[in-house]
């Protein structure tokens, strides 16, 4: 019998067979399948947990001391040149396909609760599949091209799942948002692989680095290009794991049904960035600098998504700017060196936060049924409240998560987070005094989200506040809506509990595995820094900065419960209305989104109309001839006149003169 | 079992194949004036269904002897024929398929069936309308493998005629200045292809047309040099390179979708096949001394052809800018001068027509329920029409070259290409893959915005109830959109069929450059 490595290519194989019939059945058969939900669900879930079994297969092989197993295979070819795919099984990869495999099928369960009654189940479904295939197959790409391909494959599954209601035009937006903003990121990883393919003539992970490090050394490639390319490279993982300024997209992204929230924008698909990272551990150890980069991004992320958190109204995007703080976490370890720290932290935080996501669409689930579809008032806290009382295990569950992510020992945040702020105080103190501190707005925001969704009393029935949360929105507002409100709140089906449950179990004990004294969990990845560890750990190192980061999460969580719970303090008079200039700029998100609307999507908008115009009037005119006799004739003139589009033109064909002189000088053609 | 029956044919000439692929679609068109006209569309359109039949035994046919007697692995031409036509000129019906033509004439024969059954609504005129494509039909194959140069360029001519009628007779409301364009841009341009053509004829010492003898020429200098530019003026108009393309998106805007299906799929595609074929094969030397202006062309499509598109407010226009745009690829691929380069070129030809194809013919199928294609006026069309939503967007995201699909495998391809080409400095080909690299960008931005336009949002009223893609649609829509998925899994399938020819081709560049540098070490 092969080794479970030896067959690891059927982990990301058999979800995408699963979604290939389905989805070639919902083009040719649309409506017999869309009565088929039952067995196309069982069917696409067992497809993922025959992946899950392999995948625990292949990790327990490796716990035991298995090889790294890699295949390769010459996939497209020219002259010479040959570009090989594959797979790779090492511990890295092991982790990521239990991690991944473990929550796409508690999501899938969750979602035949969550979608019962939409109309595009079917679709749902085969999507998820689609992605999940596309993810573990990103996770064991033995090289970077091939990265590349499963990288936008994920992107694509993005982009299909947040624009799944595609009759919602905030979906519509955020869908093609999350495309550009990722392509955006591609651009430069592109550019980057391109870049240390030209160096170095590879494209896998050790074959780069052992490259470029020869090619510095010999001086075949400066020491600053090494550096460029390497930061190219970053652009991508940036992008995917929303780090600033890249992070724009993850928050709209949540316009998608919440279960593709807690699978895709919490637990795999932004993690990738970070796995890659990891991936890359051999390239980026080379030079400190470009980790540097990579810390001060992920610091400045850290701080970012939760001084933002803290002023969020929507449930799900609360939870949103959470992950894209604790993505800066784990972007901070990995610049700091420790890619075991991030990786570790990348695992506990896909347990927690999908379980948090999973719960807020409990809770979403719920709150539709009193207040109808619209997002803007199922996901606002202010129409919720007093929920803890109707969904006991939705509420227990959740809190279970704000515990976790707040890192309160011994739940599985404390283990992680702490590790990487250790590391962070002996490679940047500066950065540790940031990530400190975020871990005290953390603990203040997520208690705040629970107090404010779970406990006091339910305000869901207050239809003054629902119209005027509506006309802040700038929604019409729909009178004859509510077709579906019984009005009555209730826990969520068993297909919703259940997965909720079973991810209370890591959330709460896996940081168990990765303590600092006799961390499994190191010892997987990197055993020999792993060893190091235990031995250099002592407690009077550990205490002190353990104790301060409990101790700030501890007043976070304090704190919260003064504001919210207890209501002894009113934050919006005594904080927001004194420092109202703080307020709006956390209101108004960094007013990010704001100068990304301003320069970007109206700068390209009207480049592209000028250059149409440019096109229509000069070009054609001229290549017509035509363009001659409206000038003699006065029409053309007049627009000449106008001056703005004779420096257009001239821009133009500046342009391409300046391309022409630029090959003439660089071009340095074989002959001549 | 009669054994003698092999050796028999063999010593005989060799069955015409090639002319009976040309031929059989001909043949078909003199059927039609025989055929009862047919004033509304039904099961029994009698044109229509024998032109469908035509070409699909063309095709069948093209698929036979690809798979039996193409032999892949040969770098030269295969399945000559030469039999002298007018001597007097020295006219030659002389044919033959190489790896550079092969993949191409299959793409044509699939896109020409397709286009037919997508006509399958015509009312009005429809032998005429028939006819003409399978004249069309006749002309590209011809076009793609003609070995003789006044052959190439009668079967260039004669193919611009159906299309130019098919644009004005059942084209859109400025259907006549478009097809007027279009006819004023490619006959032009053509002028110059004839004359670089008789100059090379006219240079050696005996006059010939022979494509594979002008080949042996490889005339250099100044002359070379003109030659060049002349088939690159020619040729480029029918790519189209910046700025001889604005005729593109008139032409896109005004013809029906199936005709548009025939321009993007195929006419495109000959003038980066002749690019090859002339301008590389032909003329090695002054390809060396331009490539690199190429490839600041091919940017120049690139971009611009993007912008543009973003710009433009009608659905089939904007595809049309952003054919601009893809084949700025192409001129990129060939321009690297390298293996890489020129087989990313033949794929983004390849994968081009098929996406390109696939997006006009999803745009006139919903064009036939909503009877507008002005992206502004429409919106929700996803929720009446998911099935066609579906198709739009994956043609959509093949377009933007996402993996997976074969736009991927051409674009990364080129972008290799480039890269390893060490002829250029490091400078240039970080400048050169920089600015290709931001049409990536703007891709996503130009087709997912028309998509969401168009298709995303509340349904809107006046849309209320049309019919869904029936089977027949889907057919056609899968059998451009499958061969870009199995492409984009497996690009083998398509690499193989043309690998021999383009290495063969690269390696002839690099001779060429190794005799430029050996004549050059004297004088050093």
């Amino acid at each position: 019998m092969p080794s479970a490595a030896e067959i690891a290519w059927l982990i990301p194989l058999l979800p995408l067979l699963g979604a290939a019939i389905t989805g070639l059945g919902l083009i040719g058969f649309n409506r017999t399948l869309n009565q088929l939900r039952k067995p196309v669900s069982i069917g696409l879930i067992s497809c993922l947990g025959a992946s899950a079994v392999l995948s625990y297969a292949v990790l327990l092989e490796q716990l035991g001391g298995s090889p790294t197993v890699e295949h390769l295979f010459v996939w497209a070819s020219a002259g010479s040149f040959v570009l090989p795919m594959g797979y790779v099984v090492d511990p890295l990869a092991a982790v990521m396909l239990s991690l991944v495999t473990t929550i796409a099928m508690l999501v899938m369960v969750y979602s035949h609760g969550y979608m019962a009654h939409d109309k595009g189940y079917v679709r749902f479904f085969t999507y998820l599949a689609l992605f999940s295939s596309s993810m573990l197959g990103l996770i064991v790409s033995p090289n970077l091209l091939e990265i590349y391909v499963f990288w936008e494959l994920v992107g694509m599954c993005s982009y299909l799942l947040v624009g799944f209601w595609y009759d919602r035009e905030g979906a519509a937006h955020a869908a093609q948002k999350a495309f550009v903003v990722n392509r955006v990121g591609d651009f430069g990883l592109l550019l980057g692989i391109l870049g240390l393919f030209w160096a170095t003539g590879s494209f896998d992970f050790q074959g780069i680095a052992d490259g470029l490090a020869a090619a510095t050394s010999v001086g075949t490639v400066p020491g600053w290009a090494a550096l460029t390319l390497c930061l190219l490279v970053f652009m991508g993982p940036m992008a995917k794991s929303a780090q600033f300024p890249l992070h724009v997209w993850l928050p709209d992204a949540m316009e998608g049904p919440t279960p593709i929230s807690a699978l895709i924008h919490a637990a795999t698909m932004v993690a990738a960035g970070v796995f890659l990272v990891a991936r890359l551990e051999p390239l980026y150890s080379q030079f400190p600098s470009v980790g540097l980069v990579i810390a001060v991004v992920g610091t400045i992320t850290c701080f970012l998504g939760a001084s933002i958190a803290l002023t969020q109204m929507d449930l799900k995007k609360g939870l949103a700017y959470s992950t894209v703080s604790q993505l800066g976490y784990m972007m901070l370890a990995m610049g700091c060196g420790a890619p075991v720290a991030g990786m570790f932290h990348l695992v506990t935080h896909a347990f927690f936060k999908a379980m948090l996501f999973l719960g807020s669409g409990s809770v979403i689930h719920a709150m539709e049924d009193v207040v109808g579809h619209q997002p803007i008032l199922a996901q606002d806290m202010r129409l919720m409240g007093g929920l803890r009382k109707k969904m006991p295990i939705t509420a227990f569950t959740f809190l279970i998560g704000c515990v976790a992510i707040s890192g309160i020992p011994p739940l599985a945040g404390f283990w992680s987070k702490d590790e990487i702020l250790g590391q962070a105080f002996s490679a940047f103190p500066i950065l540790w005094f940031v990530g400190f501190l975020t871990a005290g707005m953390t603990a203040f925001y997520m208690f705040r989200l629970y107090f404010l969704t779970f406990e006091g009393t339910f305000r869901g029935e207050d239809k003054a506040l629902q119209q005027q949360l509506l006309r802040a929105a700038g929604e019409s507002i729909d009178e004859e809506e509510e077709p579906h409100s019984s009005g009555v709140l209730h826990e969520s089906p068993w297909s919703m509990t259940y997965p909720l449950i079973v991810l209370a179990v890591p959330s709460v004990l896996i940081g168990l595995l990765g303590t600092p004294w006799n961390s499994l969990f190191g010892a997987l990845l990197n055993p020999e820094e792993a060893i190091e560890m235990a031995q250099n750990f002592s407690w009077r190192g550990f205490l002190p900065l353990a104790s301060a980061s409990v101790a700030i999460s501890s007043l976070g969580i304090t704190l919260a419960i003064f504001a919210y719970y207890l209501k002894r303090i009113d934050l919006g008079i005594q904080v927001a209305e004194r420092f109202k200039s703080i307020n709006s700029f956390l209101i108004r998100k960094w007013y990010l989104d704001d100068i990304n609307e301003k320069i970007f999507v109206q700068g390209s908008r009207k480049l592209a109309r000028e250059v149409l115009e440019v096109d229509a009037k000069v070009v054609d005119g001229v290549v017509n001839l035509t363009g001659l006799l409206t000038l003699g004739s006065g029409e053309g003139l007049k627009y000449f006149e106008t001056g703005r589009a004779q420096f257009y033109a001239l821009v133009v064909f500046g342009g391409v003169i300046a391309l022409v002189a630029l090959f003439g000088v660089l071009g340095n053609p074989p002959p001549v | 079992m009669d054994a003698n029956l092999p050796a028999m044919a063999a010593s005989q000439a060799p069955f015409p194949w090639l002319s009976l692929i040309v031929l059989l679609p001909a043949i078909g068109a003199l059927l039609m004036p025989l055929l009862p006209e047919v004033e509304e569309s039904n099961a029994l359109n009698l044109p229509r269904n024998i032109a469908i039949a035509f070409l699909l035994a063309d095709f069948l046919l093209m698929l036979t002897i690809f798979g039996r007697l193409f032999d892949t692995q040969a770098v030269g031409l295969q399945l000559v024929e030469r039999v002298s036509w007018i001597p007097f000129i020295g006219l030659e019906w002389s044919l033959g398929v190489d790896g550079l033509s092969g993949p191409l004439v299959l793409l044509s024969g699939l896109i020409t069936l397709l286009s037919a059954a997508a006509s399958w609504n015509l009312e009005s005129k429809t032998r005429l309308y028939f006819a003409l494509l399978l004249v069309q039909a006749s002309a590209q194959a011809l076009v793609f493998l003609s070995q003789d140069f006044l052959l190439f360029f009668l079967s260039w001519e004669l193919e611009l005629v159906p299309v130019y009628l098919l644009i004005a007779i059942w084209g859109g409301k400025r259907r006549l200045y478009a097809a007027t364009k279009f006819i004023l841009y490619t006959a032009l341009a053509s002028l110059l292809i004839l004359i670089s053509g008789l100059a090379l004829a006219l240079s050696g010492n005996d006059f010939t047309l022979n494509l594979s003898e002008l080949t042996n020429r490889s005339p250099s200098g100044s002359f070379g040099l003109l030659c060049y530019l002349g088939f690159l003026i020619g040729f480029g108009v029918k790519l189209p390179i910046f700025p001889l393309h604005t005729w593109l998106p008139d032409a896109h805007g005004e013809a029906n979708a199936p005709v548009s299906m025939l321009l993007a799929g195929i006419l495109l595609k000959m003038g980066g096949y002749a690019l090859l074929r002339f301008n590389v094969q032909m003329l090695p030397d002054a390809h060396l001394q331009m490539a690199p202006a190429l490839i600041v062309i091919g940017i120049v499509n690139i971009i611009y052809g993007a912008l543009n598109a973003f710009a433009q407010d009608n659905v089939k226009r904007r595809i049309a800018c952003s054919s601009v745009s893809h084949m700025g690829f192409v001129l990129l691929g060939i321009g690297a001068i390298d293996a890489l380069g020129i087989s990313g070129a033949m794929l983004q030809m390849i994968s081009h027509g098929l996406i390109a194809a696939a997006m006009f013919f999803v745009t006139g199928s919903f064009y036939e329920r909503t009877k507008t294609l002005s992206i502004p006026n429409m919106g929700g069309l996803a929720k009446v029409l998911p099935t066609t939503f579906a198709f739009f967007l994956t043609s959509s995201l093949a377009s933007l070259a996402l993996p997976g699909m074969s736009g991927f495998v051409s674009e990364i391809t080129v972008f290799l290409g480039i890269t390893s080409q060490e002829g250029f400095t490091p400078v240039f080909r970080a400048i050169t893959i920089i600015l290709a690299a931001i049409g990536l960008v703007l891709t996503p931005i130009y087709l997912l915005s028309m998509c969401r336009r168009v298709f995303f949002g509340p349904r809107i009223p006046a849309l209320a109830m049309v019919e869904e893609m029936n089977p027949r649609e889907l057919t056609i829509g899968l059998s451009l959109l499958l061969p870009t998925l199995i492409i984009g899994f497996w690009p083998r399938v398509a690499i193989d069929f043309y690998e021999a020819s383009t290495n063969g081709l690269a390696e002839k560049l690099i001779s060429h450059t190794l005799v430029t540098l050996n004549q050059a070490t004297p004088l050093s």
